[in-house]
């Protein structure tokens, strides 16, 4: 703690600062010889709430990941906070990624693993190759994970296999392994897909207050346009990989969504109130 | 044949629907391939019986002789060597088991690193050149090989049984962690994990049902396994049954072989119990 404000007042930015995205006419084009994204231009601000909405093979899921280099441009760049991610490789790439959290639609916890060494993936991914190997953690290490499973209300479930969790259980434990990087950036794609409607409502919740307390910018993939308008402020469509909407996600009319979806709306469109 | 059904298709949508309705079968994938192979494996068949030389009339001698020996070692076995045998069953255990775990541990970390999307190509290549070449040596041809190094003991028989498993079981281990579609192996990525966090934390634990199963499997093996290697000298009951088949004393040889069979089938059903029990809690 005392260290971050040392830092702070040297001039240095903390460890977990909020860091800005910027996209500069991205395109990719997979090797089969999909185009999954065409000239798309984004600037997200520092501690931003943003969602991406867009039918699947819209070309969010490629947007997301451009942006930790789990998918490499074919033209333009990416750019997170210091960093031109476009172009890096290697241990380069791998240091960027270490800053940015990413949960996914199926959790990808290693399900025969208890949560506790689950979340502390978050915190190995950047340790040495021999500690990382042996499990050898420091104290800030279990510090730092456990304190991350507390903030998603998992602390008491630490000792489960994931195996043994529900799905918005292990979403959360994911969303702890996220934090436990410590990022300054948090991505999520499609979080809340395979989730039951009251389990998704309360995994945005979670999305939402991490954004709020911990200040970091949050950008989420979204296919349900009311989940869209009522956790985040900005919304930004895609379709058939153009960005067709980038605006205030609360004003956004039926009009918008029928634009970005290129279709009418359906009562599948949306997940439902909270209960 | 196709063209004739394509066009009779066409014509009967043009047609008044007076005409029974001709259904649009999509044209049946050729099935040349099958007959071809059959043929092959037939032939194959025909050449190897001709140049074998086989005497079809010795078949009928068969039974007879069967018997015979049969009754020579089974009618009144001779247990008065059963606690050398027993001994002597108990050290192939352990060369069964000493080899498995040799071949285990040299396989497991081998086998991760010729997996795709672990190791470098060139290693990849290299890693699985060794194994196929293991694969094609037999394990006797490596113990003996080794006994002019180790000499005449048990643990020639061990690394024999430890070295010739390598082959299968590292290409079954990268198999293994190629089959894996395990979505923590993504999330070490995004995390910024390089090779060694991948292996350790999404790999490893999502293979590690199965590497234990096939190394129990490797135990099984090698027990039966070790009794031929015996035979050429390795130790353990091996030794001791092709001692006594070449002094003819049938007795002897009869008790030893249920002594073989019987351990050999409980610690398979043991170990098999073990594998399902593991591959059920995976």
């Amino acid at each position: 703690m005392t260290h971050d404000t040392q830092a702070a007042e040297a001039g240095h930015a903390p460890a977990s600062a909020a860091w800005p995205i910027r996209l500069d006419g991205v395109s990719v084009t997979y090797p089969n010889g999909t185009t999954a994204l065409r000239d798309v231009s984004l600037d997200i601000d520092a501690g931003e709430m943003v969602s991406i909405v867009g039918l699947s093979g819209s070309g969010k899921s490629t947007l997301i990941r451009t942006i930790n280099g789990l998918v490499p441009v074919t033209a333009g760049t990416v750019t997170v906070g210091p960093h031109t991610v476009s172009g890096l490789h290697g241990r380069r790439l791998r240091e960027v990624r270490g800053h940015v959290g990413m949960i996914f639609q199926g959790f990808n916890l290693a399900t025969r693993v208890d949560v506790y060494r689950n979340t502390l993936v978050g915190r190995f991914a950047r340790a040495g190759r021999l500690r990382t190997l042996l499990g050898v953690t420091s104290a800030r290490d279990r510090e730092v994970a456990l304190t991350a499973l507390d903030t998603v209300g998992m602390l008491d479930k630490v000792w489960s296999r994931a195996a043994a969790l529900s799905g918005g259980q292990q979403q959360r434990v994911a969303i702890a392994r996220a934090l436990s990087q410590e990022p300054s950036i948090m991505l999520a794609d499609e979080p809340v897909a395979s989730l039951d409607p009251p389990t998704a409502h309360a995994v945005m919740s979670e999305l939402e207050r991490i954004n709020a307390e911990r200040h970091l910018t949050v950008l989420v993939n979204l296919h349900l346009m009311d989940l869209a308008r009522q956790y985040t402020r900005r919304m930004i469509g895609l379709r058939d990989g153009e960005l067709v909407y980038d605006g205030p996600a609360a004003e956004a009319t039926e009009a918008d969504f029928e634009q970005i979806y290129g279709r009418r709306i359906r009562p599948q469109d949306r997940l439902g109130d909270r209960t | 044949m196709n063209a004739a059904l394509d066009s009779r298709s066409r014509t009967a949508t043009s047609r008044p629907a007076s005409e029974r309705p001709v259904l649009a079968l999509p044209p049946r994938p050729s099935r040349l391939g099958q007959t071809v192979a059959t043929a092959v494996v037939g032939l194959v068949l025909l050449v190897s019986a001709a140049t074998l030389d086989v005497e079809w009339s010795d078949l009928r001698e068969l039974p007879a002789a069967v018997a015979e020996y049969a009754a020579l070692m089974f009618a009144d076995p001779d247990w008065s060597r059963l606690p050398r045998a027993l001994f002597e069953m108990w050290r192939s255990i352990s060369m069964a088991w000493l080899g498995a775990m040799l071949c285990v541990v040299v396989s497991i970390p081998l086998g991760m690193l010729a997996a795709h999307g672990v190791g470098p190509a060139w290693l990849r290549l290299a890693l699985r050149g060794l194994f196929a070449v293991i694969r094609a040596v037999p394990e006797v041809i490596i113990a003996l090989v080794l006994l002019t190094v180790t000499g005449l003991t048990p643990f020639t028989g061990a690394l024999a049984l430890g070295i010739a498993g390598i082959g299968t079981q590292g290409k079954w281990t990268y198999e293994t962690v190629e089959t894996l579609r395990d979505g923590a192996a993504d999330a070490v990525r995004a995390a910024g994990g390089g090779r060694t966090a991948l292996v350790r934390w999404a790999l490893w634990p999502a293979a590690l049902p199965a590497l234990l199963s096939f190394a129990l499997y490797r135990f099984e093996i090698n027990i039966r396994m070790s009794a031929v290697l015996g035979i050429v000298g390795a130790g353990g009951i091996g030794s001791m049954l092709a001692n006594y088949t070449n002094y003819r004393e049938w007795d002897t040889v009869g008790m030893l072989l249920i002594v073989v069979v019987v351990t050999t089938m409980a610690v398979d059903s043991v170990s098999g119990a073990l594998r399902r029990r593991i591959m059920e809690g995976a």
